[in-house]
């Protein structure tokens, strides 16, 4: 039996049942290789559940949206090992209940996928932690090769260059499950310390920010990345963030529900290079 | 509409000297919302205030800045000056153009357009300022002394004395310190035991003084006049309220040979014990690594000889969690370790030791009863060479500063040893005799003529054992010729160095350090006895080396800083403190984390029916002390701090 039948039958099953009030999974995209997210809310329409290779997006994001967990029921979730580790930290940080995700787990293996034991975020602890002793950098990118060559003046106007195709549509926002606040800090307009218009400046200080935002919290899902229609290669800069966070301070996004963020936190033996 | 007063002091040549103050007045009298720009010599001083306020109430002034020195010099003088002209004291800004300005530059020109950049840019600052209040928190009129040495019997007792209630709590089964383990004290050569177990019963027994032994300060919280601090005690497995300290428990103990820590090794000590004869409280503790019940479970001879029934082998550690107002921190220091210097053989040859091993050799007290004799054969020694600066004052191996005390303690050493051994001889290496202090001079002078002590300047380069005596190599750089001395016995005058956990502790407490793990005093000059964190005070030597005098005078000068701080029910604070926009905030707990102060609490928000719809961070202001650390932490902007608010702090930015 294929895991796409396996989970579809899992669905049916905790719908039918009332164990979750709803399905967040994959369904066909627009193009026969595009697939979308799909919310399933009765054990009649799991048939549109689709699970393949090409079901990459994180949609762990949903999951914060307002008010869907307030009334305490459970909600079904297809995850990447990505998705799980954003689940840990969207616990950590308040943001929700574990105990109300029940998680349809998978991760790729070759050309196909394969399901992944467990079904509450914990018991995917040991998971985690052997995904942080094995970051996957073995899908090296040319660009950051070429980019850890550049001289910083150089690496100053790619950066340039890119930013300045940015159109502030704040699309990377919105996919990213980590930013979940209300009220983003660029909504703010007393005092502006982001400039709102497409130019250098505001398009440095807006990517600048979000990149600093996600320090130790991204979990490289790529979703922003995916999003964003003028195509700056955003994971470049996620991935720089966690290679800092891992040098310096030893943090792996995600690590576990209880994990402190990077930014908050105070270790005595963290690095204090730049106290003199 | 802002009337903004702009007052530019001179600071006499400090300011007006480099930058050209007409040049700034005038930039400042047509920036936008100002009203007054004025220059003045000094507006600190009287006549200078007084126009400040003239001016104020002549031109209903809005806001005020002074341009002049650091805002740590002057602030509190020109927010009490505006608040005396009836303008809110929140309301006036201090524009650093001299630390940050006059004295940092060598160009007039350029020092002046900074200038009035930097005065600029608080115009617009003060232009959005809000009237504070100040805040008003209670006062918990309880002092805590960390040591029970010296210096922290003596800030201890003059707290109680005052009828103030002082909690002492010691690390070490009994009170005492380093002062109870020295022979005589300089320059009054007066027994130090003698002057010393008077003060140690007389801190146990004040009814104001609650005595904490073998209790160690394991975390720290809250803020001036409001403290709270967890005390591990330490379990002793002899309970104090039965034990009558009778000794019957450690003359039974089989485990006789444990060097003494009390007798730096030159004596020994059982498992069950007290430091020393003298101890208070006089109750034993059991010394768990070394106790042949607690390694193999059997023996328990402690408990059968007690008559008291005082003695639990079951016992645990316990936990205080005791409020308090003010701390004294009296934690004193440990002499440094000699390993380093090979040459000497400490370590080596049993007759080369250190100066606190000498005090032991010389005390009644002591394993030898006061008699001065080698550890190596108790013989007694015909020639001892003392090396001073063994340690102290030596970059490449040992610590950059001067001890302090070795120079003194060593012509002590040199009396003693003269007044006990008839004929013995004594040489002293030394690089300079450091002999500042009341009757000091005249006590080296004394050890030179009267006893005898023959003072060589210059170092030794090696000691070496042949044929039963220690050979000492050294310079005599006043003749200029090599020395070599035949010797019984080498005394090391090591180095005083901070606590081995010194800078672990100040981070458990919050106060600062310096390179060498010694407190750092709020001013070296000025508040020489007050920490940097306000309502934390330093006695003795945690915060450098001292003598008792010294140490002393420091403890009673820390107690007078607690008692001014208890002589009020009310402690006014600075409202510089952050609040949380609960409509906007997230609830990610990442200020709850970031915050040192622990003052960020998680409130919920119901909604009519009492149901939590989301939680909030909320910020309790007697604890929150507007370091400003949960602002930068906030992703979504939802925290401010009042007097640096958002609009503020870019105002100031854009104003450049």
């Amino acid at each position: 039996m294929s895991i796409e039948v396996q989970y579809r039958n899992r669905a049916k099953e905790l719908l039918s049942n009332g164990e979750v009030k709803l399905v967040v999974g994959y369904t066909g995209g627009t193009t026969p290789e595009r697939r979308r997210p799909v919310f399933i809310s009765s054990a009649e329409q799991v048939d549109r559940l689709v699970l393949d290779d090409l079901c990459i997006a994180n949609l762990s994001g949903y999951l914060v949206t307002e008010s869907l967990l307030s009334d305490e029921k459970s909600v079904a979730v297809f995850l990447r090992p990505e998705g799980i580790r954003s689940i840990n930290i969207l616990a950590a940080e308040n943001q929700l209940n574990p105990d109300q995700i029940v998680i349809f787990g998978f991760e790729p293996a070759g050309n196909t996928i394969k399901a992944l034991d467990g079904t509450n975020a914990l018991e995917f602890s040991e998971f985690v932690v052997s995904l942080s002793e094995n970051p996957s950098v073995s899908d090296s990118d040319p660009v950051i090769e070429k980019l850890e060559k550049m001289s910083a003046q150089e690496r100053f106007s790619f950066w340039q260059d890119e930013f300045s195709k940015c159109i502030k549509c704040y699309a990377c926002r919105q996919a990213c499950p980590m930013c979940y606040c209300r009220r983003c800090i660029v909504d703010c307009n007393q005092p502006q310390w982001i400039n709102t218009s497409p130019h250098t400046l505001g398009n440095f200080e807006w990517n600048i920010i979000r990149a600093f935002h996600l320090a130790g919290r991204c979990v490289e899902c790529g979703n922003c990345d995916r999003a964003c229609p003028v195509n700056i290669p955003l994971r470049l800069i996620n991935r720089r963030m966690a290679v800092e966070a891992r040098e310096s301070f030893d943090h792996f996004a995600g690590l576990s529900m209880t994990q402190e963020p990077v930014l908050a936190s105070f270790k005595k033996d963290d690095s204090e290079t730049f106290i003199l | 509409m802002a009337k903004i007063g702009v007052f530019i002091c001179h600071c006499g040549e400090n300011i007006a000297g480099k930058v050209d103050t007409s040049r700034l007045a005038a930039a400042l009298g047509d920036h936008p919302g100002v009203s007054v720009s004025v220059e003045y010599k000094y507006f600190c001083s009287d006549p200078g205030q007084e126009s400040v306020k003239k001016a104020i109430r002549e031109n209903h002034l809005t806001g005020v800045v002074v341009a002049a020195c650091s805002p740590r010099m002057h602030e509190a003088t020109f927010r009490k000056a505006c608040a005396e002209a009836g303008l809110n004291p929140y309301l006036c800004e201090i524009a650093n153009i001299r630390e940050h300005c006059s004295w940092v530059h060598s160009d007039g020109d350029m020092a002046t357009d900074k200038a009035i950049d930097i005065t600029r840019s608080m115009v617009e600052k003060v232009k959005r300022n809000n009237m504070l209040q100040p805040i008003e928190v209670p006062v918990t009129r309880r002092a805590m002394v960390i040591g029970g040495g010296i210096a922290g019997i003596q800030a201890a007792l003059d707290i109680a004395s005052a009828g103030q209630e002082v909690v002492l709590v010691e690390r070490e089964p009994s009170l005492g310190g380093h002062m109870a383990q020295l022979s005589e004290t300089f320059p009054t050569l007066d027994c130090s035991q003698c002057i010393m177990t008077p003060r140690m019963v007389e801190a146990a027994q004040h009814p104001n003084i609650r005595l904490l032994t073998y209790a160690e300060v394991e975390h720290v919280d809250g803020y001036i006049g409001n403290f709270k601090v967890r005390v591990r005690m330490k379990s002793r497995f002899v309970h104090m309220d039965k034990c009558t300290g009778c000794g019957d428990c450690y003359l039974k103990c089989p485990v006789k040979k444990i060097p003494s820590e009390f007798d730096c090794g030159l004596g020994k000590r059982t498992a069950i014990y007290t430091p020393f004869a003298q101890s208070v409280p006089n109750n034993p503790v059991i010394d768990k690594t070394n106790c042949i019940y607690f390694k193999n479970g059997k023996c328990k001879l402690c408990q059968k000889a007690c008559a008291a029934d005082a003695i639990d082998f079951e016992m645990q550690d316990e936990f205080l969690e005791l409020e308090v107002g003010a701390i004294v921190v009296a934690t004193g220091f440990q002499v440094q370790n000699t390993a380093m210097y090979g040459e000497y053989g400490y370590g080596k040859y049993a007759d080369v030791i250190t100066g606190l091993q000498f005090e032991r050799l010389a005390s009644a007290s002591g394993p030898t009863a006061g008699k001065i004799l080698r550890p190596s054969d108790q013989k007694e020694p015909e020639h001892i060479v003392f090396i001073q600066c063994a340690g102290s004052r030596d970059p490449s191996k040992g610590v950059r500063y001067c001890s302090k005390i070795c120079c003194m303690y060593t012509a002590k050493h040199a009396m003693l040893y003269a007044h006990k051994v008839q004929g013995g001889k004594t040489s002293i290496f030394y690089m300079d005799i450091r002999a500042g202090g009341k009757g000091y001079d005249e006590f080296t002078r004394r050890a030179i003529e009267e006893d005898e002590a023959s003072y060589l300047r210059g170092r030794v380069s090696k000691v070496w054992e042949e044929n039963g005596k220690l050979m000492v190599r050294g310079v005599d750089t006043l003749l200029g010729r090599p020395v070599e001395i035949a010797a019984d016995m080498v005394v090391l005058a090591t180095a005083m160095v901070a606590q081995p956990g010194a800078k672990e502790f100040a981070k458990t407490i919050g106060i600062g350090y310096d390179e060498y793990g010694f407190y750092n005093e709020a001013h070296l000059k000025l508040r020489p006895v007050e920490s940097s964190t306000a309502g934390i005070f330093l006695a003795g030597t945690c915060q450098s080396p001292k003598d008792i005098p010294d140490s002393v005078a420091q403890a009673s000068a820390s107690a007078s800083k607690v008692l001014a701080l208890f002589s009020k029910d009310r402690l006014e604070r600075e409202p510089v403190i952050a609040s949380c926009n609960e409509a906007t905030c997230a609830g990610c707990w990442g200020c709850v984390l970031a915050c040192p102060y622990n003052a960020i609490e998680k409130k919920d928000i119901l909604d009519r029916s009492g149901r939590v719809i989301k939680q909030v961070a909320s910020v309790n202001p007697g604890l929150c002390q507007g370091c400003g650390t949960c602002v930068t932490f906030c992703r979504s902007n939802s925290i401010d701090l009042a007097g640096f608010t958002e609009k503020q702090i870019f105002a100031e930015v854009m104003g450049l």
